[in-house]
């Protein structure tokens, strides 16, 4: 049979028990906004009779069975794969609108360099002789080719950019795969301990969760329970308390553009990660990068090569005012290789338009325009490319733009993805005050009546004590 | 579903943002009247854009060279119809003082006309348009003809593009009309001989010369016909042209621009859906149960 002093000391534990339900709630309210934090939650147990008290067992109040944290596996399971894949659709889409070198409306822009090119050549054609149209050609294929070195130059800048971000990405790598090591040490620490660590466990899903984000990779749990992160193809970035190192470094067979190389914790190299291997928002600006952007420049490239040949070939042929012959309208590179960004006026044409061969035959009139007039024809000529020079610019614009637009798409799905499934995450793991308002009233309710129990045995002991 | 707080709040950032971005772009939309800024916007209609812009620089250059072209030839119609004229009067001269019953002061008085007919046609012919010379074929800097009849311009036709890849002659050739090359007469050739004639009273020689000058007329009036024909063919690629363009114009817009009834009520909407979402937003943050307790 319970005596008044066993009371006294279950009710002492069951307000304990009530205070920390009171304190998981407060903390819960606290951490309401906190990302990665998952709602904890006390789990009350009944402590059984002491088996003193005869044939009826008479349990011995409250006390705390664990505090859990919620969160579901299910949904777990799917977060690191839906983060990567919106974090390189996002990277790539963000990389790629932010290239507006090939807006067909860009003033000083390809088509309009191209269409004006044409069209000094078409006005020198009805007065060839005339210096001032000479002229007006001489700088209308000095603007082209200015327009081809910018077109260039604009989408290396933009790759450049993203050897910038994915140097700053892979900061923020080695930073959560460092605090992702030393997350799993603490664990490890606390659980030797004895104890739990369910805080320390929202934080290193967090850190799991960039990491990720940033590169694809997935983790998987050992034996001990540490969290460990491959990247995508299998090498390990963190293993237990030790934390391997990405670095970007210059790639010769890229024309410099970073690769990434993967050190041990030790410092020793893992190796060079392969760039197709890569996911996340790393992957998706090494797809910008390698990818459409890579594309699009060879594409420039090649149509300024061939553009420039084909008029080269056919001036050549003709004869400038002062009968002279032989001479190239532009000067290109041996190859295709950086021709857009290389590409210039024959510079003595540049000095003297009258260099300008509009003619075909010696004495080489000024009125003869048939080599302008042949000139003029490779508008519709094929090029060496496969196309004629609009056709071309035609195919560069709309390739990149199929490329930026299905990145937008799968930027836009991959985006709804994430927040479906951080409303799934946060619906089980989340915080509503609603609820923590009510369990901070349970608890507070619960004790004021243990306080009242309390109250009780102590008035029944002074009873018993003023006995005589 | 379970709700929580940070749904509310997230879900709210999200809908807020999304709604904002609509707006954004009905109001860009009506405000820059344009629907394709970038590729990734409508790639199918940025390489359209890219095709049908070119085409259109093509076609107004093309209208403006053919414009030039037909400045040069109707000032080269209206040359020769200067010398049409020219030659009908040494042609009345000749026919008329052949006949023996005019004196030889008559006849000198009538030499003096037909050279000064031929002066006029050789000035008539050297006219130039933005002082370049229309009937010295390709040599355009220099008169065709030198005081004593010599023809000094080439032997080519000039040529224009009249439409995208069709080339059109745009020049006639003095050296056929005026000196006879490939078959005709020497026009200046026959006024001189028939001036020398005049001027020596060799009635004969003077009956004999109403036949080339006869011929000079034909050949004139040929030239003209060629010259009507060219300017015909100008001003018909022009009107073909003017209609390419006017179709150019038209996908361009229907590919580019928005239509603005669509733009316009696409923007009423995208404010009302602000509007809409705001309230809603501003709703369901007032509704927790902290107010309650």
């Amino acid at each position: 049979m319970a005596d008044l002093f066993s009371l006294l000391v279950q009710s002492g534990n069951s307000l304990a028990a009530h205070s920390a339900a009171l304190a998981t709630a407060g903390h819960n309210v606290a951490n309401a906004n906190t990302p990665g934090y998952s709602r904890q939650s006390v789990e009350l147990v009944a402590n059984p009779s002491s088996g003193s008290s005869g044939p009826f067992a008479i349990g011995m109040g409250v006390s705390i069975g664990a505090v859990v944290q919620a969160r579901d596996m299910f949904v777990e399971r799917q977060v690191p794969q839906t983060l990567a894949a919106g974090g390189r659709s996002q990277a790539e889409s963000d990389s790629l609108q932010a290239v507006s070198a090939l807006n067909p409306d860009l003033e000083g822009g390809l088509t309009t360099s191209l269409g004006k090119f044409y069209s000094s050549l078409r006005t020198l054609s009805q007065n060839p002789g005339d210096m001032a149209l000479r002229q007006a050609v001489v700088i209308s294929s000095q603007n082209l080719a200015r327009s081809f070195g910018q077109t260039a130059n604009s989408i290396e800048d933009a790759r450049n950019g993203i050897d910038a971000k994915l140097n700053g990405d892979l900061d923020l790598i080695n930073t959560a795969a460092s605090s992702l090591a030393d997350l799993n040490a603490r664990i490890q620490n606390a659980h030797a301990l004895g104890g739990k660590a369910n805080d320390l466990e929202d934080q290193r899903r967090t850190a799991a969760d960039t990491l990720s984000r940033l590169t694809g990779g997935s983790t998987y749990t050992n034996e001990q329970g540490d969290l460990m992160f491959a990247l995508p193809g299998g090498t390990a970035l963190v293993s237990g308390a030790s934390a391997g190192r990405m670095s970007a470094v210059p790639d010769p067979a890229n024309a410099g553009h970073f690769k990434v190389r993967v050190a041990k914790s030790d410092g020793s190299l893992a190796g060079d990660v392969p760039v197709s291997s890569l996911g996340g928002e790393v992957g998706g600006l090494l797809d910008a990068r390698d990818g459409t952007l890579k594309t699009a420049l060879n594409q420039i490239d090649g149509f300024a090569f061939d553009l420039a040949t084909a008029m080269n070939t056919i001036h050549s042929a003709g004869y400038a005012m002062d009968g002279t012959t032989g001479r190239p309208l532009f000067t290109i590179p041996v190859s295709s290789s950086g021709a857009a960004s290389q590409i210039t006026v024959n510079a003595a044409i540049s000095a003297d338009a009258t260099l300008l061969a509009a003619a075909t035959t010696l004495p080489s009139a000024t009125g003869d325009n048939r080599n302008i007039l042949a000139m003029m024809t490779t508008e519709t000529q094929v090029l060496a490319g496969g196309n004629n020079p609009v056709a071309t610019l035609q195919k560069i614009t709309g390739d990149f733009g199929a490329s930026a637009s299905r990145a937008q798409a799968m930027s836009q799905h991959d985006s709804a993805m994430v927040n479906h499934i951080n409303q799934l995450r946060e619906s089980t793991a989340g915080v509503s005050l609603d609820e923590e308002m009510i369990n901070l009233t349970k608890a507070q309710k619960a004790y004021e009546a243990v306080s009242k129990v309390i109250g009780t045995a102590d008035q029944m002991l002074d009873t018993l004590l003023k006995l005589r | 579903m379970r709700v929580t707080n940070y749904m509310l709040f997230d879900n709210a950032q999200i809908q807020t943002a999304a709604a904002r971005d609509r707006n954004f772009a009905a109001q860009q939309a009506v405000t820059t009247g344009v629907r394709v800024v970038h590729p990734g916007d409508d790639p199918a209609a940025a390489g359209i854009m890219v095709s049908y812009k070119m085409s259109l620089d093509r076609l107004t250059t093309i209208d403006k060279a053919v414009s030039r072209a037909d400045d040069e030839l109707q000032v080269a119609d209206s040359s020769l119809q200067s010398v049409s004229t020219l030659l009908a009067r040494a042609r009345e001269l000749t026919v008329q003082l052949g006949s023996d019953t005019y004196s030889a002061s008559e006849r000198a008085n009538g030499a003096q006309e037909i050279r000064s007919i031929s002066d006029q046609i050789k000035q008539v012919m050297n006219s130039q348009v933005a002082g370049r010379y229309i009937f010295g074929g390709n040599v355009d800097r220099t008169p065709p003809f030198d005081a004593a009849g010599n023809y000094l311009g080439d032997t080519t036709t000039r040529q224009i593009e009249v439409s995208p890849g069709l080339v059109e002659n745009s020049s006639i050739r003095a050296d056929q009309v005026i000196k006879g090359v490939g078959g005709g007469v020497d026009v200046l050739g026959t006024l001189a001989s028939i001036a020398n004639a005049l001027a020596s009273n060799d009635g004969p020689t003077l009956r004999g010369s109403i036949t080339n000058i006869q011929t000079a007329g034909d050949q004139v009036a040929a030239a003209l016909t060629q010259t009507g024909s060219m300017l015909d063919a100008f001003r018909s690629a022009q009107t073909v042209g003017q209609a390419a363009k006017d179709s150019a114009q038209k996908v361009l817009a229907s590919e580019t621009e928005v239509d603005i009834f669509d733009a316009a009520s696409t923007l009423a909407a995208a404010q009302q859906g602000l509007e809409a979402t705001l309230n809603v937003v501003a709703k369901s943050f007032q509704l927790n149960l902290l107010k309650y307790l």
